[in-house]
């Protein structure tokens, strides 16, 4: 069946229950968001009668996913949606944001331009972000919402080249390295520590000098320069996967681009890339399962509460890390599953968007905060970089990623 | 390697799930989609089970009364608030209807038709796809010794929705009456309604406040506040309509209540083939892994058991090809009973269509239909997938998948 056909498919799977717009975050604190059902299986029978509404809406969509994985009839609605608003940049009916919106999308699209900027002088952006003037001129000029927490710069994560040569060759066993800009720019040291835990399990890891995997860029709508970046990175991995080497991803939103968007890309390593992408914990269970992973862990007594990222369950991978973590002696962890933390990707550091985003992460606050008032745990972990800032900034309760309790148990680090 | 892995995420498949983990097993329940549990009215039907135990084939024959009787009471355990009925009960339907209630929360259950009193039907303002004036003739009909009063009642919290007339579902509106905010205003439009019965002097009457939306069960205190509140009339929840916040709500319990046991679920992950080897020359075989359709990938899972709850035509474990020419389950390719008439113009007829499924053994164990061997050794089979019942006529959707959930879950 082509892509078309499959499409056509799933359309006609819509049964029309509106199961979808219940349970999507946005439409339940945005009256004026049709919801996944309005904007996907419903909008798509007007579209291909060429007709196509103002799509403003198509633009609150957060691509978090919880429509499609709790459709009952397995609808492709967040794909009928990004569809549309590819269609929508480039019909005539073209929704023409204005300019301060185009330039936000510019911004927010280049976390990596963004990254590159913040660390040449880490502290310097940190304090700079901190100003209640900066972040008003943010707001003021680019709709960067000034309440909304922006994540931090740090020491960026070095690129590692290659020694050996050709791809592959080494003797002993390698890993690719998918580090994604916010690990690469705003959080180095997790990147560092996971190169650690790999060498400590017996794997040498490469960090080519990778672009922005490209979801930001899609969701600020630059679809173009989000397939260019999607070519570059995939020409700079090809050689590996040639090899068969894994490409593993602490982030989960690249985690995911590389899985469902990169396979559609014309390039001969489209073909490889989806099922030889792994989510870090993935691996290390894969590993597991075969009885590879050493599990000299040291005891660690602590009790946690983790956030399963949208972009993570919607790989359809489960909690790995939950699975892992629970191997070592002492770690008791819960899985709050109380819904989206509310900032899908960049969406709630729009400046309209900010008081919506926090509406949407309540449940999950209130489930955190209930959870350490009752003594059921003091930390949170997940591994979305971004949903990590925004719980802290919801909660004021510490959340790391979960490796660093994994790093703990391997006794790579100590605090 | 699992103990178990359940393949379908509907209500066979998390009470099969919860059971088993509550017994110290390790399980993953692997599923597409939600199920058909947003379409849950909050009553478990379990039909007339003493005279469909004897009927030919019905799951119910599988099992003995006290197997059933275990289902009813994991229920009762995971929600206190449910009770059975030794008496015939009764529940209203958002259309102001009377429908039986088997299993049914203590908070929905009807006063008798035989006293007199008052209704005040509360209405939401906004409130999608119910329509009060139908639902005011419906109970009047239905309690003529009741007088049926509306007062409506408005949330500021949707005004934004209200002032571009968006209506809002009934999943929103139960988010609301759950929240602080909302007890605070069912207590004081309640206490209003005391005051103004009592003023038009019927002191000396009963008045129950009736509520569409309002879900009053499965709060989960270690990720919820719950703000309790005392209402100064009692109030009688309606049962759940399509979308239904009943089925949202116990939707999320369970998969709190499964992974809390330390449950593995993976949602979006559409199980696709089987593979196993025959254990001797002759069936049953023993199925070793499934293969699992994740983002991207193809996973490879292991597992001592295998229970499958894909839930039939409607949950998406049987496909139907084009024009009805072929009909298969979609997992592990097992034979189906199909009545002779399921493709014949009267194919939406209650009967035929409803009756497909695999047929099992006393262990749920998939059968061959024309040998009645049992093909797989450790694949259970549960809930809708089960062949020979029809929920619509019977009225035991509920009572088929709970009983048949947790009884695979004991041979784990
Ligand atoms: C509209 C409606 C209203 C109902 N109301 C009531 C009621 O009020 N009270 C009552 O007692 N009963 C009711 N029932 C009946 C009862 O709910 C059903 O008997 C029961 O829900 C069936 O449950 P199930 O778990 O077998 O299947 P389902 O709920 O259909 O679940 C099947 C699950 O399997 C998943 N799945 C399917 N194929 C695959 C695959 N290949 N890989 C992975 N996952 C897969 C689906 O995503 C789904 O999650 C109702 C049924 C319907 C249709
Ligand atoms: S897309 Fe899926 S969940 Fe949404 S209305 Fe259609 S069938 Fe229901
Ligand atoms: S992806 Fe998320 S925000 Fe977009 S329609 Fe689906 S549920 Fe709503
Ligand atoms: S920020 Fe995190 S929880 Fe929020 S959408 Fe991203 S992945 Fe999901």
């Amino acid at each position: 069946m082509d892509v078309r056909n499959e499409l056509t498919a799933r359309l006609d799977a819509c049964q029309k229950c509106n199961v979808c717009t219940a349970q999507c975050p946005v439409a339940k604190v945005n009256p004026h968001f049709p919801g996944p059902k309005g904007l996907g299986p419903d909008m798509e029978r007007f579209r291909r009668g060429q007709f196509i509404p103002g799509e403003t809406t198509l633009d609150d969509c957060s691509n978090c996913k919880t429509c499609e994985v709790t459709c009952p009839s397995g609808v492709k609605i967040t794909e009928m949606i990004l569809d549309a608003r590819r269609a929508a940049r480039k019909g005539p009916h073209k929704t023409m944001p204005g300019v301060k919106l185009r330039l936000r999308g510019y911004v927010l699209g280049r976390a990596e331009y963004l990254g590159k900027l913040g660390v040449l002088w880490p502290g310097m952006a940190n304090q700079a972000l901190k100003l209640n003037l900066v972040r008003w001129a943010l707001e003021k000029g680019l709709g960067i919402s000034q309440k909304g927490p922006l994540p931090a710069y740090g020491k960026p994560l070095e690129v590692i080249e290659d020694k050996a040569g050709r791809a592959g060759v080494t003797s002993g066993k390698q890993v690719v390295y998918f580090p994604g800009c916010y690990t690469r720019y705003n959080e180095g040291e997790t990147g560092r520590i996971m190169i650690k835990v790999l060498e400590h399990i017996g794997y040498k890891t490469i960090v080519p000098n990778f672009h922005c995997c490209g979801l930001p860029l899609e969701a600020n709508g630059q679809f173009d320069k989000a397939r260019k970046n999607g070519l570059y990175n995939l020409e700079l991995m090809r050689p590996y996967l040639e090899a068969g080497v894994p490409v593993i991803a602490s982030c989960t939103s690249c985690g995911l681009t590389l899985k469902e968007d990169y396979p559609k890309l014309s390039a001969s390593a489209a073909q490889m890339i989806g099922a030889q992408t792994y989510d870090l914990f993935e691996f290390l269970w894969l590993l597991y399962e075969k009885g590879e992973l050493p599990l000299d862990f040291q005891q660690v007594n602590a009790s946690f509460g983790y956030h399963l990222p949208c972009h993570l369950k919607a790989q359809g991978i489960g909690t790995p890390a939950l699975r892992i973590l629970r191997l070592i002696p002492g770690v008791k962890i819960r899985n709050l599953d109380a819904g989206c933390c509310g900032v899908s990707g960049s969406y709630g550091f729009k400046a309209e968007k900010y008081d919506k985003a926090m509406k949407i992460g309540s449940p999950l606050f209130e489930a955190v905060n209930v959870g350490v008032e009752q003594g059921d745990f003091q930390e949170m972990l997940t591994e979305c970089g971004v949903c990590k800032v925004q719980i802290q900034h919801g909660t004021s309760i510490p959340t790391e990623h979960p490796l660093r309790i994994l790093a703990k148990a391997y006794n790579i680090i100590h605090e | 390697m699992w103990d178990a892995i359940v393949v379908g995420g509907g209500l066979a498949g998390w009470t099969a799930g919860i059971r088993a983990a509550q017994r110290g097993k390790k399980v993953l329940i692997v599923t597409e989609g939600v199920g058909t549990l947003y379409y849950f009215s909050g009553i478990f039907d379990y039909g007339d089970v003493a005279g469909l135990r004897h009927f030919p084939k019905h799951p119910y024959s599988l099992f003995d009364a006290e197997t059933i009787d275990r289902g009813k009471q994991f229920i009762k355990e995971l929600c206190p608030e449910y009770i059975e009925n030794n008496k015939s009960r009764h529940a209203l339907t958002v259309l102001g209807t009377v429908r039986q209630g088997d299993l049914m929360p203590r908070s929905m259950v009807l006063p008798d038709r035989q006293e007199q009193g008052i209704f005040v039907l509360l209405v939401p303002e906004g409130l999608k796809d119910f329509f009060p004036e139908i639902v005011v003739s419906n109970m009047a009909r239905e309690f003529p010794g009741w007088q049926v009063k509306v007062k409506r009642v408005h949330a500021e919290i949707l005004g934004e929705w209200e002032r571009i007339g968006k209506s809002a579902s009934g999943i929103d509106y139960a988010a609301i009456w759950r929240s602080k905010e909302g007890q605070n205003l069912l207590a004081q439009e309640i206490e209003t309604i005391k005051r103004e019965q009592q003023g038009a002097g019927s002191k000396s009457e009963r008045i129950a406040v009736v509520l569409p939306s309002l879900v009053s069960e499965y709060f989960d205190a270690s990720r919820t506040k719950i703000y309790g509140k005392d209402y100064s009339l009692p109030v009688i929840e309606m049962s759940s309509f399509i979308p239904s916040p009943h089925g949202r709500y116990f939707a999320e319990y369970l998969k709190h209540q499964f992974t809390d046991l330390g449950g593995e679920l993976m949602i979006g992950a559409r199980a696709a083939a089987l593979t196993g080897e025959p254990v001797s020359d002759k069936q049953p075989k023993s199925c070793q892994e499934i293969i699992v359709h994740s983002m991207g990938k193809v996973l490879h899972l292991k597992a001592k058991k295998f229970i499958l709850a894909t839930g039939g035509l409607l949950g998406g474990g049987i496909k139907v090809g084009i024009e009805r020419k072929s009909i298969h389950e979609d997992v592990f390719d097992l034979p189906l009973f199909v009545p002779q008439e399921w493709s014949a113009s009267r194919f939406f007829a209650p009967q035929p269509f409803a009756q497909i499924g695999v047929e099992t053994d006393n262990c749920l164990r998939p059968l061959d239909t024309n040998q009645g061997q049992v093909i797989w050794d450790n694949v259970h089979v549960v809930g809708r997938m089960l062949a020979h019942w029809d929920p619509w006529t019977q009225r035991c959707g509920g009572g088929v998948s709970v009983t048949s959930g947790c009884a695979a879950a004991e041979i784990i």
